[in-house]
């Protein structure tokens, strides 16, 4: 008879507490599911990566590119994530971030020189971007990484001066994109959706700001132990943030206001999961693609 | 008229009977609660009791400052008489029965608490009886510092500050618990100026003339000795030590004269090449200049003029990595310094590792991994994530919960994650 009410107290009492327990505003999400639809990293004729630090997913040619950073070198997959070609040159090393035109171009960042290089496979040129009438600064200009927007401009983290510089594809200045505050150590990786928002991720201060089109801060969020050492940052076609939090080993989703919705993956090494990841990218079909040590998963969220 | 009749003949009587009783409750609340305490506890004083069988403890109880339930003689306050599962029949763990007594909250209050208070190692520096010390310290304060703070890293040099010649360590340092790293007693930036006045003209020609009233004294003079004049700290940038602080500042002024790294790439060009690599630690963290998030332009006591001692220094911002490791079971032996394994600018290898997976098979370290253990290398792919099997695709050098910092457990969880029966 005892045991009875027990169980029945401990019944009401989880029926109270279990909203709190998937409560959005809590640090715990809930945990959604996603198919692992392909797993890069070791191919016969291609090698294996050597700490990859980003890709690219050309919608209408439908290829994959992978900045194979350590290996100094572009490579490039079909829509079946089969390995198709690799390019190495030169006048550019450690690629660091890669975005490319509609008309063909790529551009990339190089790590050991910290230019923007341009890429221009057909006509065979391959040299650094001039980026020209950069307002001065304390310090001297070092890419990081770079994003690309609806118009072709081009997202370029300026990391010892803590802003995104905002060029043409002829390297023209157009804007720059910055925050302010104590708790603001820079950028360390930008992303841009299709109505010209921008979104970054502040790694040490653990927050992610979201810019508009003018370059104003329309919201920020982190900060407050939800996210732990975030190094990378996408948005799915809905307009949700996508954060992947590097210790943790999790992909935490966000609304543009900040408010948490859900977390996808978790930490470890099995196919599927996270263990060391730096960098995430979301294509046109919400297909999620995460570079983790040196394999590259794809996944396909189940909504 | 009955009823007055009634109250007249069992009023009174009532009333008395209910003085009588208040009167009684009073004298035995009076009796329980207000008599005084040494009385009380003489009652219960098993002292006598004790002694009867071990003299010897009349020794411990006998120097000049007598902890209070020593004192009213209540052994059983913190030993069991008749069993206990602690050393000595104490009735609890120790941390958990000093604190009966001892506010944890005030003990504790501070973001920085001093390790043998966090690990509830009270008696480390406390006698549990008396002693001839104040606040019952089983040495004198500054003895009971060095004994685990050695005496040669704090006072043994040629210039030593007054204060430690004293001994006076807890003019500075508070021995529970402080808000400041360093456990100090004031701000780092104004604890200097309680005993030396900004002001003073000594001082003042001493800094050429520049106001050090709101300077970080301690991030140039060490605070405990130094064989250079004026306790200034071991290694020297070289500009400072010259005297020629116009290298850096604008004349007659803290101010730098450039902003940002290019005031250290000026002589130090080569070290950027350091941080254009895969994994870089080049961070604009004040937006100054990055280069004194970590080291000090004047002087230091640590090697490449560190800010602080390189462990503290990391987990300064590496905040998690530093829970991990406190709260592991197992964590890497005999690792003094970050450096051992990592590169402090940057590294295309993970984690900032100086020598990729080589990092472990140094001979000085593990020079027979991977001869015959489990195989590594490029050509040993681990079936989880089609990547090549390195040292810590097994191991957490940074801690674990498991035996030989095993990402799993030893018997069966790690190996069947890719040897499955």
């Amino acid at each position: 008879m005892m045991s009875s009410i027990k169980l029945k107290w401990l019944i009401v009492l989880f029926a109270l507490a279990a909203p709190l327990l998937h409560s959005t505003r809590g640090y715990c999400a809930q945990q959604r599911n996603v198919e692992l639809i392909a797993m890069i990293g070791k191919d016969e004729v291609m090698g294996t990566f050597n700490e990859p630090a980003a890709l690219f997913y050309d919608e209408s040619k439908q290829r994959l590119y992978v900045a194979d950073t350590v290996n100094n070198r572009l490579v490039s997959f079909d829509p079946g994530f089969t390995f198709l070609a690799s390019l190495v040159h030169e006048n550019f090393a450690l690629p660091m971030g890669i975005v490319k035109l509609s008309t063909g171009e790529f551009f990339i960042t190089d790590g050991e020189k910290a230019k923007v290089i341009f890429i221009d496979v057909k006509n065979k040129i391959i040299e650094p971007l001039n980026i020209r009438n950069v307002p001065p600064a304390a310090e001297r200009f070092l890419a990081g990484r770079i994003a690309i927007g609806g118009d072709e401009h081009l997202y370029v983290i300026d990391r010892l001066n803590k802003r995104i510089l905002v060029v043409d594809r002829n390297g023209n200045f157009l804007r720059s994109i910055t925050a302010r505050g104590r708790e603001f150590y820079g950028f360390n990786d930008v992303r841009v959706d299709d109505r010209g928002f921008v979104y970054a991720v502040d790694t040490l201060a653990a927050k992610v700001y979201v810019f508009n089109d003018k370059g104003r801060l329309v919201s920020k969020f982190g900060g407050d132990g939800r996210l732990v050492f975030p190094v990378s940052v996408a948005v799915d076609s809905r307009g949700y943030v996508y954060v992947l939090d590097r210790h943790p080993g999790v992909i935490r989703i966000f609304d543009k206001t900040g408010r948490l919705q859900y977390d996808l993956l978790k930490k470890g090494y099995n196919p599927g999961e996270l263990y060391n990841p730096s960098y995430i990218y979301i294509d046109a079909k919400d297909r999620i693609f995460t570079i983790d040590g040196n394999r590259v998963q794809v996944f396909k969220e189940k909504r | 008229m009955s009823k007055n009749h009634g109250f007249r003949r069992y009023g009174l009587r009532t009333f008395c009977s209910l003085l009588g009783a208040a009167v009684l409750v009073a004298a035995a609340t009076v009796f329980i609660f207000f008599l005084p305490q040494d009385v009380q506890s003489a009652r219960r004083s098993t002292s006598f009791l004790c002694m009867e069988c071990h003299p010897e403890a009349k020794e411990l109880i006998s120097k000049g400052n007598v902890h209070k339930p020593v004192k009213l003689g209540l052994c059983t306050s913190c030993h069991n008489p008749h069993a206990s599962k602690h050393a000595n029949l104490i009735g609890s763990d120790i941390n958990a029965l000093c604190y009966n007594c001892h506010d944890q909250r005030r003990v504790l209050a501070g973001t920085e608490v001093h390790a043998p208070v966090e690990e509830g190692a009270c008696l480390e520096c406390h006698d549990p009886h008396s002693s001839n010390q104040k606040g019952l310290l089983k040495k004198t304060a500054s003895e009971a510092c060095y004994s685990c703070h050695p005496r040669k890293d704090i006072s043994a040099k040629k210039n030593v500050h007054p204060e430690v010649k004293k001994g006076n360590c807890l003019g500075c340092h508070r021995p529970h618990a402080s808000d400041r790293a360093g456990l100090l007693t004031k701000d780092r930036r104004r604890l200097c100026t309680g005993c030396h006045s900004a002001k003073d003209e000594r001082l003042v020609s001493s800094h050429r003339g520049l106001n050090v009233a709101k300077a970080d004294c301690i991030g140039c003079h060490s605070p405990h000795s130094s064989d250079n004049v004026g306790i200034l700290k071991a290694s020297m940038h070289k500009p400072f030590k010259d005297r020629k602080c116009g290298a850096c500042h604008l004349p007659g002024s803290s101010k730098v004269s450039r902003a940002g790294t290019g005031l250290c790439t000026e002589c130090h060009e080569s070290k950027m090449s350091d941080f254009n690599k895969r994994y870089s630690h080049l961070v604009n963290g004040d937006g100054l200049n990055p280069c004194v998030n970590c080291h000090n332009p004047h002087s230091s006591d640590e090697e490449y003029l560190l800010k602080d001692k390189e462990e503290r220094l990391c987990f300064s911002c590496h905040e998690d990595t530093e829970k991990l490791t406190a709260k592991s079971n197992f964590t890497h032996a005999e690792i003094q310094k970050c450096s051992s394994c990592h590169v402090s600018h940057g590294s295309n290898e993970q984690y900032f590792l100086a020598a990729g997976e080589d990092t472990c098979s140094t001979e000085q370290c593990h020079a027979t991994q991977g001869r015959f253990t489990h195989p590594v290398g490029d050509e040993v792919i681990d079936p989880r994530s089609n990547t090549p099997m390195n040292c810590s695709t097994c191991h957490n050098p940074m801690g674990s919960p498991e035996e030989f910092i095993l990402r799993g457990g030893k018997d069966r969880e790690l190996c069947i994650q890719c040897h499955q029966v």
